[in-house]
């Protein structure tokens, strides 16, 4: 295993650090919520790890269609569909914010995603790897994804317990969450039942990218259907009895920190994860070679 | 809403919710070392096995 770069070490730390503050602002500086009490610091980190569970999964359907293309392609139209769409997603945002239309913040967010798509694409194409490098990249993601995902559900249902009496109940956002999980996990098992690398890739590609389709499903699910879930961003729900008790500055101080840290984490874990992918592979490649 | 009294005594489940938080995040961490040992392992024993067929 090659030996860990300064770079990566630093990120390291930074993120120890940052999980250490965004603790102590989560149980020193945000105060108390007046109705629910302490539990509702359960909050800022179960949306934190929701938002890097759907980060995960859709940079894999991404890293999923380079598997596909065999990291091959042309990177110029997609780097520059990748920018539009990002400063079309700010503009849209803008005009959200001045102008007050509801329908430019869907505009924004589905511009930018397109865009961060379009950016990982090519800046994918321009590295020149094979497969196999994306294919690393595609099963860390996913696996991240389960783990935040996992501990997003299940920060929900202790925070569920006190406020809705009950650990689980069966409310669209509970469900869907559910599915998406599960459906990732058979990712993992698809894949251990296939023993050709190249099928494997080909087939978790594939199946990555059409599984992404229930992460919007679950994040649009508080917004479509009447769920009893709190919306954080955007209107509450009306069928919710409680919102997400974010009052003051300092709770969404809080909050905002801790998706930020949550991102910082994230992305060290994946850069480690990578490096573990790639010592495997090493390892792989020595186990077939001695076969020889 | 079945709160007792206001603001309710909820801090039990916050430190369940939050052992759990770092519990999984724990478990993933030790499972990312354990695996890149048990992968030096099998590396040593490959390069072993390697230099012992050479000779």
């Amino acid at each position: 295993m090659e030996p860990k770069s300064n770079a990566l070490k630093i990120l390291d730390w930074t993120a120890a650090a940052l999980l250490v503050v965004a603790t102590y602002l989560v149980f020193f500086y945000a105060p108390k919520e007046l109705v629910m009490g302490n539990v509702q610091r359960v909050f800022y980190f179960h949306v934190a790890t929701g938002w890097v569970g759907f980060l995960a999964f859709f940079l894999t359907v991404a890293t999923g269609t380079l598997v596909i293309k065999d990291g091959r392609g042309n990177p110029r139209p997609w780097l520059i569909a990748g920018w539009t769409g990002l400063v079309v997603g700010f503009l849209a945002q803008g005009m959200y914010r001045s102008m007050d239309l509801d329908i430019m913040s869907w505009v924004s967010i589905l511009a930018a995603m397109i865009g961060l798509y379009a950016l990982v694409l090519g800046y994918g194409m321009r590295k020149g790897r094979d497969f196999q490098y994306w294919d690393i990249h595609s099963v860390s993601l996913v696996e991240l994804g389960l783990v935040f995902s996992f501990i997003n559900i299940a920060s929900g249902a202790v925070w569920a317990r006190p406020i809705w009496n009950t650990w689980w109940t069966w409310d669209p956002r509970l469900v869907t969450a559910t599915i998406m999980e599960l459906i990732y996990v058979a990712y993992l098992m698809l894949r251990a039942g296939i023993d050709n690398p190249v099928r494997r890739a080909r087939f978790g590609a594939v199946y990555a990218i059409l599984g992404f389709v229930t992460v919007p499903i679950t994040f649009f699910s508080i917004r479509i259907w009447r769920s009893i879930h709190p919306v954080v961003f955007g209107a509450q729900n009306p069928g919710a009895e409680v919102d997400a008790g974010m009052t003051t500055g300092s709770m969404y101080f809080t909050f905002f920190f801790a998706l930020f840290t949550f991102t910082v984490l994230f992305v060290d874990l994946y850069l480690n994860r990578i490096r573990l992918g790639k010592f495997a592979e090493e390892v792989e490649q020595l186990k077939m070679k001695s076969m020889i | 809403m079945l709160f007792q009294q206001i603001p309710s005594e909820t801090t039990n489940y916050m430190i369940l919710g939050y052992t759990i938080i770092f519990g999984t995040l724990g478990i993933y961490l030790f499972s990312l070392v354990s695996r890149r040992r048990n992968l030096e392992k099998d590396k040593e024993v490959l390069e072993k096995f390697q230099t012992r067929e050479e000779s």
